[in-house]
């Protein structure tokens, strides 16, 4: 916990997330080991490896929802500061500019789209609860204000037809989308997708890899993704780490992963397997 | 010294009504997954039942007892076959306002039916005491105390080593795993359900003596046997009995010797505390959160 | 009605319309509707012992109000009601008639100090939540009624506390004044309760609700919203327990038991999670349709028991196969409307 606030390490000057040494386990069971590995400003950048790799117990780790035994997790935050992640309350990392998206949708049913989105800017907000009960005038103000960057972030990702419809009935494909334009309410410097070509079809895919393009370009953040599907992985990221069973097996372009004897013997492993 | 046994004999007795009343929730829980509020006034309305047959049709009360406990049976697997059953895509806390709204049910049937007067219940060894170190305890007393520990014992012999007892920790272990391999869980359930009803009825019966039936005679039991659940964690069938046994001890000793005034608040807060640390309860393991 | 929340912003342009629309406009709409039924009653339209009862309404609202925030909107579940009503109805009957405190400042007391009770009972919830908690909340209630028993130099045991109707800026009220009051009390809290839900607060609250891993992700810090959750809810409860203090009279430790907070719970559950206008359907349904409707029946209204067995039956039935409550009625009339009259109209709804 003293670990707070401090700028410990460094960072070089290209880098917006640095994991040092990262590692965690269960009652034994070593689920991430010794992982380390760097992401650069504006990059789209893929953690992959076959199921059970520990993808997401690292990424859960650099979100806070796991304290990591060891490790460090340098991150650039969106006022440029540098700070380990380690040791911060979870709710508290979307603050400094880190904000992720989930495996299975986690939306709102009863609200509506804009709502959802709305969600998404928690922190922006100053009034308080007084305030907002009152309906003071920045309450108001504020809450004017953040509507009108939803319905941005909602045309952005082009429904914003759909924004005062519940969430609930709305198909899946929509549903990802709006998860995508929450993420985009908080300024984000870096945003992790848990999986997000999970139960998508071919051409929502490639609309997903277009999307995700533009997200980087349009907001200048850096987009973290942790994938199982190989396609999607490869046709976007500009670097990937593959992983296997909690430990690094190797790091670089899509052609280099691609060649790699380590990854394709992680994943022919995978496949007999099954 | 004889004062101290005296109020652990009083609270071996209130024990075992609280704890036959937990092992019902427990087993309601572990089988349909709800936390049963109205296990208490389920065995009230049966109690009812016993009562208005020992009053009116001046029947023994063995004899009524029994058909105390025929009732709850049909209560117990009515309840599970028009509600419950019909209920399995509801959340936890909708199921337990379920549950809820079957304590207004039954709070509202028992007037309806058996009357507004309250009715006396006599108890089953009329008179005599005995005399252990300076403390008394009726022959009742004793019979309550070994009446709870014979049917936890059969209880547990029965969820150890019978077939019905093994496929009802299946079903509580993993239902849909259960019903996959095979185990009726549908059967298990209604089973459960009519157990649950049966040990209402029995600590209606025996706590009823030492008021009068109304129908909130079994408030008090309810909410200590939730408590003792809660203590002893819904894990495991043996922690809400240590829980209920707890419970009425702790309770009793402090008014004792603590408050007379505060010695049941007092206990309460402590459950509270407790499982604001140990939330798990006494027993049991603690889960993992997955994200 | 969810839909109207931003003021005046409806798509027409229809002066009278917006102002129709506007949100704030119907509760105090609905709020003059309500004070005229003293009226009714003075001219004899209508019973005045039905006063007492809708008043009683009003302030089961104004509590139900405070559930609905937990249990609809956080998805948290408690059984204390009946505790922090009891808490602020002693609190402020104990102040005003025997430290002789004005009302306002007694009311305001049994606000405060409810509220601060809440906000530990918020705190257990964060360890305990889930099945726990309607077990842990019946607990602190359990707590709060032996104390009203066994405290009895402040709440004269089981013989019962009794208060007088509030006295105002020097004003005494009567019963009808008293009305009034319990109305203005139940139409601020209303929008008091509309302007909290459609904010950040509610939204905070929706994601708790929908996934606690979810809503830490978005900044939703979940120690602060259990616990302010709680004090409103417990606030509101206070807030109802003075009024009734004050209206009804008198206050018995026996009033204050589980079933009590069951009637509440079926309030929210019945009148339908979530919705504001729900929760005042639900109080008259719950409270009021037994006491005026039903024990007027000939032969039904002779049953004793009648009112539970009703309200649990209902309550039964609603998460059965009605899970959106009574208010979910009117939407789902509009759906049959529309499937009535042509299909086109629908056609273009859906586009």
């Amino acid at each position: 916990m003293s670990k707070h606030h401090s700028s410990t390490g460094t960072l070089a000057s290209d880098q917006v997330l640095n994991i040092t040494d990262l590692s965690i386990q269960f009652g034994g069971l070593k689920a991430v080991e010794g992982l380390s590995f760097d992401v650069k400003e504006k990059e789209i950048f893929g953690l992959i490896g076959p199921n059970g790799a520990g993808k997401t117990t690292a990424f859960n780790c650099i979100t806070q929802f796991y304290h990591p035994d060891r490790g460090q997790v340098l991150f650039r935050t969106r006022s440029g500061e540098v700070m380990d992640l380690v040791g911060h309350p979870v709710h508290q990392i979307i603050r400094l500019g880190l904000v992720r998206t989930f495996q299975n949708v986690e939306v709102i049913k009863e609200l509506s789209l804009i709502d959802n989105v709305l969600i998404g800017a928690h922190t922006d907000f100053k009034s308080t609860i007084l305030e907002q009960a009152l309906r003071l005038p920045r309450a108001r103000r504020e809450e004017k204000e953040m509507r009108r960057k939803a319905e941005e972030a909602l045309e952005f990702m082009g429904i914003a037809h759909l924004k005062d419809a519940p969430a609930g009935g709305q198909p899946y494909g929509v549903l990802k989308k709006v998860e995508m334009a929450r993420t985009l309410m908080c300024r984000p410097k870096l945003i992790i997708l848990d999986e997000p070509a999970a139960g998508l079809n071919d051409s929502e895919t490639a609309e997903l890899a277009q999307t995700i393009r533009r997200v980087r370009d349009t907001y200048h953040c850096t987009i973290l993704l942790v994938e199982h599907d190989m396609r999607l992985v490869m046709n976007i990221c500009d670097r990937i780490c593959a992983i296997s069973f909690g430990q690094f097996l190797a790091c670089g372009t899509p052609e280099e992963i691609q060649n790699n004897k380590l990854v394709q013997e992680a994943y022919l492993g995978e496949e007999e397997g099954e | 010294m004889s004062t101290f046994l005296q109020v652990v004999l009083r609270s071996l007795e209130t024990g075992g009504v609280y704890a036959l009343a937990a092992l019902g929730i427990i087993i309601i829980f572990r089988t349909s997954n709800i936390t049963h509020f109205a296990q208490g006034s389920m065995g009230m309305f049966n109690t009812f039942v016993v009562a208005t047959l020992v009053t009116s049709l001046q029947l023994p009360l063995w004899a009524a007892a029994l058909c105390g406990i025929c009732t709850a049976i049909v209560l117990g697997c009515l309840v599970d076959f028009v509600i419950i059953r019909r209920t399995k895509k509801v959340s936890p806390v909708a199921k337990q306002i379920i549950t809820l709204g079957l304590i207004m049910v039954f709070v509202g049937l028992a007037p309806m039916l058996f009357g507004v007067d309250p009715l006396m219940l006599p108890r089953f060894i009329d008179s005599g005491d005995l005399n252990i170190l300076g403390a008394t305890l009726s022959y009742n007393g004793l019979l309550n105390i070994l009446l709870g520990f014979v049917i936890m014992l059969v209880l547990f012999y029965v969820l150890q080593k019978t077939k019905m007892g093994i496929a009802i920790r299946t079903t509580a272990s993993n239902e849909p795993v259960a019903r996959l391999m095979g185990v009726p869980t549908r059967n298990v359930t209604l089973f459960a359900w009519a157990l649950a009803a049966c040990l209402g009825c029995l600590s209606g019966v025996m706590i009823a003596p030492t008021t009068s039936v109304t129908p909130n005679v079994m408030d008090p039991v309810q909410i200590n046997a939730l408590i003792a659940c809660v203590l002893g964690g819904f894990q495991t069938f043996y922690g809400p009995v240590l829980g209920a046994y707890i419970i009425a001890i702790g309770k009793n000793l402090l008014t004792l010797y603590v408050s007379s005034v505060w010695g049941e608040q007092l206990m309460y807060l402590l459950v509270l505390l407790f499982i604001v640390f140990r939330p798990q309860g006494l027993v049991g393991k603690k889960f993992i959160k997955k994200v | 009605m969810k839909k109207v929340t931003v003021n005046g912003q409806g798509p027409s342009g229809n002066l009278a319309l917006r102002v129709y629309r506007n949100a704030y406009f119907r509760y105090i709409l609905f709020g003059v509707i309500i004070s005229l039924l003293p009226m009714l009653a003075q001219s004899g339209v209508m019973p005045s012992s039905f006063l007492v009862n809708i008043g009683s309404v009003l302030i089961y609202a104004v509590v139900a109000m405070g559930l609905n925030l937990l249990l609809g909107y956080s998805g948290l579940i408690s059984l204390g009601t009946a505790g922090f009503m009891g808490l602020g109805a002693y609190i402020s009957g104990y102040l005003t008639e025997a430290m002789e405190l004005p009302f306002l400042v007694a009311v305001l007391v049994a606000i405060v100090v409810a509220a601060l009770l809440g906000t530990l009972v918020g705190f257990v919830s964060l360890r305990v939540a889930g099945i726990y908690l309607a077990i842990a909340t019946l607990c602190v209630s359990e707590i709060l009624r032996k104390t009203f028993e066994e405290l009895d130099q402040f709440t004269n045991g089981f013989s019962g506390f009794t208060a007088g109707y509030p006295i105002l800026f020097g004003i005494s009220l009567k019963r009808e004044a008293t009305f009034v009051l319990l109305t203005v009390v139940l139409v601020l809290v209303m929008m008091l309760t509309h302007n909290l839900v459609n904010g950040q607060m509610g939204r905070a609250l929706h994601a708790m609700r929908g996934s606690e891993v979810a809503a830490q992700a978005m900044g939703i810090n979940l120690l602060k919203y259990r616990l302010i959750v709680f004090a409103i809810a417990t606030a509101y409860a206070a807030l109802g327990g003075a009024l009734y203090m004050h209206f009804v009279k008198f206050s018995y430790p026996s009033t204050w038991i589980m079933m009590f907070s069951l009637n509440i719970l079926a309030v929210v559950v019945i009148g339908g999670l979530r919705s504001i206008y729900g929760t005042v359907i639900g109080a008259l349904i719950v409270f009021a349709v037994p006491d005026l409707v039903l024990k007027r029946i000939p032969v039904i209204g002779k049953i004793d028991g009648i009112a539970y067995i009703f309200t649990g039956v209902l309550i039964i039935l609603v998460i059965m196969f009605y899970p959106n409550g009574v208010v979910g009625l009117r939407q789902d009339l509009k759906r049959l409307m529309s499937k009535l009259f042509g299909k086109k109209k629908e056609g273009a709804h859906h586009v």
